[in-house]
């Protein structure tokens, strides 16, 4: 293809992108959105945007974990948790705080603040599971690996969700928006402030988090790592610290997710538990370990679940992906946008 | 534990039991399990129905080993099938007038057909898809029982008639014990068979496996399917005994549970699920009641102890069974623990 003229050395791309799976399936979702918005009105589309960018966000953090690691995490719901949890402490004591003593600029910055320690609480609970458990795991034995990886973050779940209910109780903390300001318009849809600024915040982390990937040394070192890791090794590149920053990076944004979605989703133990049934939906998706496919997914499962919610009824968002992506499974066993993921014919 | 070379003895009781896949060890556990609810402590009733539900535990954690652990294919989706068998063997006893006994293997076909059907979309995958695949297909049935209301009365829970008419636990255990022992008996002789050792190559080395000719997805469908439909019959003793099956049981949180106490019993060792369960019961039941106080604690401590045994223990009690009993100082230790 090299020796084309660049025009139609585009043309030819975009033709290859078009007949892959993950052109097929993109446009067939961007179909499908736009029949249900004229049919329904465009706040399906809205819906999608902000749901969609947070799953993404969630399933990026899964997925980046599965490529560096090897982990499929289980617990990735618990950071989410841990955000919301967090965000809504700090949230109502900077509230109280304005109580008494009313300032506009922390009243306009206080979510802020709360969304980044949420993400700041995320990030010291990756670094702490990963010395705690992982570290002397991998010290210890390489066997099994994935399979023992997952029952200790099935552990790690379990733990985390009981010692919310013992230590803050089972009641629902949650508050009803961070910005105190009528909804804004978009198209005609009234969305609030806060959605729109939760969907903004995850298109900015997201794109951080790809020009961090694609372009610092520490990012290719995690790139590294992910494609080979004793290669990385022998480079020069310790694995250890970039496996726990990986760590600390995915279960940063599942708290980020929590933080910011906090008025959605109020904080009670098992508050994870939909975000990460979403975040393995889109893994499924889009196959595992594909960090950047997983943005693309989170809009496809939630644009999936948003039109079901709205044409097959509540409650069955589960059911119908489940068969959606039993069919992806049967067509494509690696995934739409594929991955290391492989039958066991050609494993 | 049926992996010894044979050695020549007359013993013919002896020789019976290791065709079965008993050791001395484990038949004396099993006449300890047997006698212990007429003895003081343990025939209270509520002490008998924690009996009922380790044994329970225990014979799901047994078939759910036989593909965890043999085939390395982990159905995280188990509970579900599991509860398919409860729904459809307490359907069929709220619509036909039939003897319970029969009425639960149509539990075991439900859940057995349901397994194939999934086995035959998913096991050309590998593992982890397989794992993530059973899970969807668990929730998906979980939320169809709780919104299918007109036939499974939704979260109220469906009522099925009880086994036995008279209200005492001890015939319930006595079914349960021998329905673990069937589970055991069969489960392990399949895996001592040669079809077992096709099963055991594919767990350990899937291309080593297929290059001496053996087709892995016909054994894997094999495997799961027999799996999926003892935890189906089994899940059919829970409707019988509990008389009230909801979508909870069908929960992932359930089948958790079934995997920790698999693979603190050991993976691939079969037997190890049975002694982990009835143990583990006792101690959440025991920590639950008596700490009331602190509601979740026992759950803390049973994803502390998962995480425990994952790092220091990864082979569970199989592995100090074969550190410490089988290889022990004692020639009357080793002596009871293999088979004649």
């Amino acid at each position: 293809m090299d020796r084309l003229p660049f025009r139609s050395r585009v043309l030819a791309r975009f033709r290859l992108w078009f007949t892959s799976a993950a052109g097929i399936s993109i446009i067939v979702a961007a179909l499908a959105a736009t029949l249900t918005a004229i049919d329904q009105g465009p706040y399906i589309l809205v819906n999608t945007f902000v749901t969609g960018g947070m799953w993404g966000l969630m399933a990026m953090g899964l997925a980046l974990l599965f490529g560096v690691m090897n982990i499929s995490n289980f617990a990735h719901g618990e950071y989410f948790m841990l955000g919301t949890l967090v965000a809504y402490y700090l949230f109502e004591s900077i509230t109280k705080y304005l109580i008494r003593t009313p300032n506009s600029i922390v009243a306009l910055l206080a979510p802020i603040f709360a969304i980044c320690g949420a993400a700041l609480a995320g990030l010291i609970a990756g670094v702490m599971t990963d010395k705690i458990v992982f570290l002397q795991l991998r010290k210890r034995s390489r066997e099994e690996w994935i399979m023992n990886c997952f029952l200790i973050t099935l552990g790690l779940s379990v733990i985390l969700i009981n010692t919310h209910q013992l230590v803050v109780g089972t009641s629902y903390k949650g508050i009803t928006q961070y910005w105190e300001v009528p909804p804004a318009s978009i198209f005609g849809v009234y969305i609030s402030v806060d959605r729109l600024f939760a969907s903004i915040l995850a298109g900015i982390i997201i794109v951080i988090f790809w020009l961090y990937m694609k372009f610092t040394r520490i990012g290719q070192a995690i790139r590294a790592v992910s494609q080979d890791e004793s290669g990385a090794l022998m480079a020069g590149i310790s694995v250890n610290k970039i496996q726990t920053l990986a760590m600390a990076i995915s279960c940063g944004m599942a708290a980020l997710a929590g933080g910011s979605l906090l008025f959605m989703y109020p904080s009670y133990p098992t508050v994870g538990l939909e975000p990460l049934y979403n975040s393995w939906f889109v893994i499924i998706v889009v196959g595992f370990g594909n960090v950047m496919g997983a943005i693309a997914g989170g809009f496809f499962i939630a644009l999936l679940q948003v039109i079901t919610r709205t044409y097959v009824g509540e409650g069955w968002e589960y059911v119908i992906p489940v068969m959606l992506i039993a069919l992806i499974l049967i067509l494509r066993p690696s995934g739409v946008f594929g991955s290391k993921v492989r039958g066991i014919w050609e494993q | 534990m049926g992996n010894e070379p044979q050695k020549q003895n007359t013993n013919l009781f002896g020789q019976a039991m290791a065709r079965l896949g008993f050791t001395p060890l484990g038949i004396l556990g099993l006449g300890i399990l047997a006698i212990l609810p007429l003895v003081p402590p343990f025939n209270q009733e509520y002490l008998i129905r924690w009996l009922i539900m380790g044994c329970m535990m225990g014979a799901a954690a047994i078939a759910f080993d036989f593909s965890g652990g043999i085939i390395a294919v982990v159905n995280f989706g188990y509970m579900a099938f599991f509860g398919l068998g409860a729904y459809a063997s307490g359907l069929v006893a709220l619509h036909w007038r039939l003897p319970p006994w029969f009425i639960m293997f149509a539990g075991g076909l439900s859940s057995g057909v349901l397994g194939f059907l999934v086995g035959a979309v998913t096991l050309r995958l590998r593992g982890m898809m397989i794992m993530c695949f059973t899970w969807f297909v668990g929730l998906a049935l979980m939320g169809l029982a709780t919104k299918m209301v007109t036939v499974t009365r939704g979260p109220r829970g469906l009522l099925c008639p009880p086994l036995y008419p008279d209200a005492s636990n001890l015939p319930y255990f006595y079914t349960i014990l021998v329905m673990s022992l069937v589970t055991y008996v069969v489960l392990s002789g399949i895996v001592r068979s040669h079809i077992g050792l096709a099963f055991r190559a594919i767990g350990q080395n899937m291309e080593g496996a297929r290059t001496s000719g053996v087709n892995p997805l016909r054994y894997r469908m094999l495997n799961f399917t027999l799996s999926c439909a003892f935890a189906g019959w089994i899940g059919a003793f829970y409707a019988h005994f509990y008389t009230v099956v909801t979508p909870d049981l069908l929960s992932t949180a359930k089948t958790v549970e079934v995997l920790v106490i698999a693979y603190i019993g050991g993976r691939s060792s079969l037997w190890g699920g049975m002694v982990a369960a009835i143990p583990f019961v006792f101690g959440m039941e025991l920590i639950r009641s008596s700490l009331i106080a602190l509601p979740g604690l026992n759950l803390i401590l049973y994803g502390l102890f998962l995480i425990l045994i994952m790092l220091y223990y990864p082979g569970g009690a199989a592995q100090v069974y074969d550190l410490y009993i089988r290889n022990s100082r004692f020639h009357w230790l080793r002596k009871l623990s293999t088979t004649p």
